[in-house]
């Protein structure tokens, strides 16, 4: 199964980034172990998104800044706003980074 | 989506991580199963931490009680509590113990007294500098007091002393312990800190009307003060020093009785206007200047004190040969790219997603995202499925 590195700068990846490099600097962990366990994170974070969540999001904003490069798309969004099922946020500035969901299918 | 439901993804993505890699721990000579519960402790408490996991962690494989193991006895909490235990009355003496009695003496240290340069002699101290004689023993050694930094007796403790003998202890002492003998060879602070405590609140009808209001009230309760302390800051150089001085007499003191006869000339900072002294507070002169504040209407010194002259720093580099050389990015003329900028500048509001479609009508631009996290004003938000619509 192909998985995206993409994760590991969201909250829950930049913690288990921050635990682990602890460990190994604390010499608890080998640094080969660590990168299997953010590797199977990778794939478990993958795995969650798409089958326990089902909420739909719609975005609207000013797009000040686009990039595509290596398959990524960056954008930078002014004065968006985020609408879910339970509320919606207004952001002055958002960063959307979006890798390309056809690799992890071939 | 609700935080709830994001941190039970959470969770169960690290408990996912957890049992996928147990093996890894385990077996093949792997750390172990501690080093693994400690990985998972850390992560879930720096998760606690950032907001990402609210609450307790609630697990649903929770480990259930076996059919055949032992069954703890349920107590009815409903049911009265018959207890054997008999309970004693509490008497005063259980509920209000004896306090150690209160010395009106305050006791100096030796070692207390500042040799420093700048101090000004305030008068006579009434207590020998036991610690700066010759032939005194100037070693100052952390704990308790020792026998010498008892009180004197004094009348006050003579009259419960038949009925409670404990030894005099002085409480409005703070003995600091635990330092080094480095660092309390260097120090120039006492090793004892006075705090003088009103023993009570007096209604100003109880006062006799034969005192005038600047004039000199007797002690009616607590503990008699017969010494006094003035305490003179000086600030140098960044550094402060306490001098204590101790004065025997009682009642109003001048503001400016000890000052020396010879002024400093001030020699940095603006020179206030004498009908300045009255209306602005003194912000430029740091010279030592008392002031009683027990003493009722205290009028303001006729003259400004004089501000203690700055020692001069001996190693000051003369810093101007660095305006000679050109600075390195004088003919820069590159601007930061637009990304960059903004990146610089970016918050911490990120979407990390998957892209299936992205197009572009003239400026309008369309997407479909998929399987994202969203962290915006501090709050992450999953979804399975986006739309964007962006006008450039």
């Amino acid at each position: 199964m192909a998985t995206f590195e993409l994760y590991r700068r969201s909250t829950i990846g930049m913690c288990l980034t921050e635990t682990l490099d602890e460990m190994v600097q604390n010499g608890t962990l080998s640094p080969e172990l660590a990168i299997q366990v953010l590797v199977q994170f990778d794939k478990s974070m993958t795995e969650a998104l798409e089958t326990q969540v089902k909420s739909k999001v719609s975005i609207k904003g000013h797009l000040h800044t686009y990039r595509f490069c290596d398959n990524v798309w960056t954008f930078i969004l002014q004065d968006a706003l985020f609408k879910n099922e339970d509320s919606q946020e207004n952001v002055g500035r958002v960063k959307i980074v979006a890798c390309d969901s056809k690799l992890l299918t071939q | 989506m609700a935080a709830s439901t994001t941190s039970q993804v959470y969770i169960q993505v690290i408990d996912d991580v957890m049992n996928k890699v147990r093996d890894e721990f385990v077996n093949n000579g792997g750390p172990g199963d501690e080093v693994l519960k400690e990985l998972q402790s850390i992560w879930e408490s720096k998760m606690m931490q950032a907001g990402a996991i609210v609450g307790p962690i609630e697990r649903s494989g929770a480990p259930k009680p076996t059919p055949g193991g032992p069954i703890t006895p349920v107590h009815d909490l409903n049911m009265p509590y018959e207890g054997t235990e008999e309970y004693e009355t509490p008497t005063a003496e259980m509920l209000f113990p004896p306090t150690p009695l209160q010395t009106p003496l305050q006791t100096p240290l030796p070692g207390t007294v500042d040799n420093s340069m700048y101090n000004i002699p305030t008068g006579p101290s009434d207590y020998p500098s036991a610690g700066n004689e010759p032939g005194a023993n100037n070693e100052i050694k952390g704990g308790r007091p020792g026998p010498y930094m008892q009180p004197p007796p004094s009348p006050w403790t003579n009259q419960n002393q038949n009925q409670n003998q404990r030894a005099p202890l002085d409480v409005n002492v703070a003995y600091v312990e635990g330092r080094d003998e480095a660092e309390r060879g260097a120090s120039n602070q006492p090793l004892t800190q006075d705090f003088f405590m009103s023993s009570g609140k007096r209604k100003r009808d109880e006062i006799a009307s034969q005192y005038n209001a600047g004039g000199y009230i007797p002690q009616q309760d607590g503990a008699g003060d017969a010494a006094s302390q003035i305490l003179e800051i000086e600030v140098y150089g960044g550094g402060m020093s306490i001098d204590a001085g101790h004065s025997t007499s009682k009642g109003k003191m001048p503001a400016q009785s000890d000052r020396p006869a010879s002024q400093i000339p001030q020699l940095d900072g603006p020179i206030p206007y004498d009908d300045d002294v009255l209306s602005t507070p003194n912000i430029y002169n740091y010279g030592v200047f008392n002031e009683d504040y027990n003493i009722a209407n205290t009028p303001a010194p006729s003259e400004v004190p004089a501000s203690t002259p700055a020692p001069i720093a001996q190693n000051e580099v003369d810093e101007e040969d660095d305006d000679d050389e050109p600075p390195l990015n004088e003919n820069d003329d590159d601007d930061l790219d637009d990304l960059d900028q903004g990146e610089d500048q970016n918050t911490h509001h990120l979407v990390l997603a998957q892209f299936d479609k992205v197009t572009r009508t003239k400026s309008r631009w369309k997407c479909t995202l998929k399987d994202g996290i969203m962290h915006i004003n501090n709050k992450d938000i999953l979804f399975n499925k986006a739309t964007g619509e962006f006008d450039f």
